[in-house]
């Protein structure tokens, strides 16, 4: 995979979210998608998302918000934050992606047992590397996968996601090489 | 594996889209309806898998939606979505046959389960209905024997075409084991997990073929009094199996062709159209290149047929097989009838080896299963064989086959003691078949 370098893939940090946490995120994106990218405070906040009565908020105007205030060479953007996400008719979220599209977020809170500050400590580095690998594969048409040990799993609950690799599998490979040849035909 | 269709039924804007963006993820084929009215339309165009409709809607409820899907699939699944304060009504929905209900919003990890739930169900209950129908046919897979060079190209080419999707034409004379080659492409093909439904295109009358094949509507005619899913429906993921294609009807030939082009066909007076998500394997022994030439067969259905096709060797081709053979039906024949018998004398198996088997493969089990029933000793003797066995008078020169045919039954039915069941399946026929013969000859038993 050798992506145009003039394209780059956004990382929009939302809240307190320290180096600790992004040094490995780039890395990954980096190792698994081949993108270079960049650190870039998208939003200031997602107060506009919240909602009260929930006391959590709404993932997918985040997404659009972040689609729409995205630079025109990033060719993808991932939102990190410390609040717990939700969509309406599930209960919360890890995490949400527009799929094939540009913007997805990932959420610390679930994979960090509820708690809604920033912990870097292992196994919850780890999980929060891999969903946010897992949400922006959604952006690249990764669909989710049925290998248990595929970064494209879907998890139900945090021992899932301990359980999953670090990789794609092949097939998933080959699907994201596929998108990422078709992006670059256009 | 094809893609399991949701529809799902919500007035609100925000619920459709959250949940189908969430399924979408997940691989599901999704479409979603604002009301009631709506999901009834798009329940008209096409086929849904599973449906989550809420409970309370504007106009139509949900209720009322499920009712109506149920009556036109009683095979679908409805999820009721409610909230809190609806729960009667959920359960309301349960007795009127909806298969579970949710509370929203749902924690992500049950929506998970439950769909994967259901998706298991369809998966079982499709195979559940496929194997009772096999139970009643008395269908028999076994898997195909033989070392000499004929059968091991056999086994090279299904080896070769089984994971291609392509339609498969196997062609041979009654009795080479077309039906077990078909088996053997299913079982090493993609679809493998899938059901293998078979179809006697000769054993099913013509006016009931066409609710066999495409199923029926409840009210599609006078007798169809529930919805019923034909075969080519309980071959979805699977293999379809199309035995004796060269008996089939011009009529059907020209419904089939269609499913095959348009790779979608409808129940009998349904208006939903069903995908045909399954392989075609069409087996004869008739030469469909001369049906064409005589205007009994469709040239187009042929070419459609005949992607990739394969001729069984007769028996004759492959002697050196019997050996083989014979001994795996004794065995069998032995242990499903509780009878010590373990060997075929030398005798017997030069007599097998000089015969010429008209009848095949078909014919040489038949021909052990009656040794294992008549034999009286651990060998099988050469009296013990039926082709060694038949009165004179049945084989005198200048008989009539009606004739012949007549003194074989009762030689058969002499043998086995009237046991029309046995005799059947020596004979190779149904016990139907054999009373109407029965019938026909005039044939009494002796006291």
């Amino acid at each position: 995979m050798t992506p145009q370098p003039a394209h780059n893939i956004i990382i929009s940090p939302i809240g307190d979210v320290t180096p600790d946490l992004l040094d490995p995120i780039r890395g990954e994106i980096k190792r698994i998608y081949g993108y270079p990218t960049e650190v870039l405070a998208l939003l200031d906040d997602i107060e506009f998302a919240f909602h009260p009565n929930r006391n959590q908020y709404h993932s997918t105007p985040v997404l659009e918000q972040l689609a729409r205030n995205a630079p025109a060479d990033a060719i993808k953007v991932l939102a990190i934050v410390e609040v717990d996400l939700f969509i309406p008719i599930l209960t919360h979220v890890y995490g949400e992606a527009q799929l094939g599209g540009k913007a997805c977020i990932v959420s610390t809170v679930r994979l960090n047992e509820g708690h809604s500050y920033l912990n870097t400590q292992e196994p919850f580095l780890s999980r929060i590397v891999k969903e946010a690998i897992h949400e922006l594969g959604h952006t690249f048409k990764l669909r989710h996968c049925r290998e248990h040990t595929c970064l494209m799993h879907y998890c139900r609950d945090e021992s899932d996601v301990d359980r999953k690799s670090d990789q794609l599998c092949r097939y998933c490979r080959v699907l994201l090489e596929d998108e990422i040849k078709r992006m670059q035909k256009l | 594996m094809s893609k399991i269709k949701i529809l799902i039924v919500d007035d609100e804007l925000i619920m459709r889209e959250s949940l189908a963006g969430w399924l979408e993820r997940d691989g599901h084929a999704v479409q979603t309806a604002a009301s009631g009215e709506e999901a009834l339309e798009k329940v008209k165009e096409s086929q849904f898998d599973i449906f989550l409709v809420d409970i309370k809607m504007e106009g139509m409820s949900g209720l009322d939606v499920l009712r109506s899907v149920k009556e036109s699939d009683p095979d679908a699944d409805v999820v009721m979505i409610t909230a809190y304060g609806s729960i009667p009504s959920a359960i309301e929905a349960m007795k009127d046959g909806a298969y579970d209900y949710m509370l929203k919003p749902f924690d992500p990890n049950e929506l998970g389960v439950l769909i994967e739930k259901i998706i298991q169900h369809q998966e079982q209950a499709r195979e559940n209905i496929y194997l009772k129908e096999q139970y009643k046919e008395r269908t028999r897979f076994e898997s195909m024997i033989g070392q000499s060079a004929p059968m091991q190209k056999i086994f090279n080419l299904i080896c070769d075409v089984a994971p291609m999707d392509s339609t498969v034409l196997i062609t041979g004379e009654t009795g080479t084991g077309k039906g077990l080659a078909a088996k053997a492409i299913h079982t090493n093909s993609s679809h493998r997990n899938g059901p293998f439904v078979t179809v006697n295109c000769g054993a099913i009358p013509e006016h009931l073929m066409e609710t066999e094949l495409f199923g029926h509507q409840k009210g599609a005619f006078t007798d169809a009094k529930e919805t019923k899913k034909g075969r080519l429906e309980l071959a979805h993921g699977g293999t379809l199996f199309l035995d004796e294609i060269g008996e089939i009807s011009m009529r059907m030939q020209i419904d089939l062709l269609r499913v095959l082009e348009d790779r979608v066909f409808y129940r009998v007076g349904g208006t939903q159209p069903i995908e045909a998500d399954f392989r075609v394997i069409a087996a004869t022994n008739r030469n469909l290149e001369q049906a064409i030439k005589a205007g009994a067969f469709r040239e187009d259905l042929f070419y459609r047929l005949n992607v990739i096709s394969f001729q069984m060797p007769s028996l004759i081709q492959h002697k050196e097989d019997i050996p083989l053979l014979a001994e795996h039906f004794l065995y069998r024949f032995a242990q499903e009838m509780n009878k010590v018998a373990d060997k075929i004398s030398r005798e017997a198996m030069d007599e097998m080896m000089l015969y010429d088997w008209p009848g095949n493969i078909r014919e040489l089990e038949n021909a052990i299963e009656r040794a294992v029933v008549v034999g009286k000793q651990r060998e099988i003797l050469p009296e013990d064989l039926p082709i060694f066995c038949h009165e004179p008078t049945a084989l005198k020169r200048g008989n009539s086959l009606k004739e012949v045919e007549k003194a074989h039954i009762l030689q058969v039915l002499t043998d086995n003691k009237w046991n029309i069941a046995r005799c059947a399946k020596i004979l190779g026929i149904d016990r139907s078949t054999l009373y109407s013969k029965i019938k026909r000859y005039n044939i009494n038993k002796v006291a």
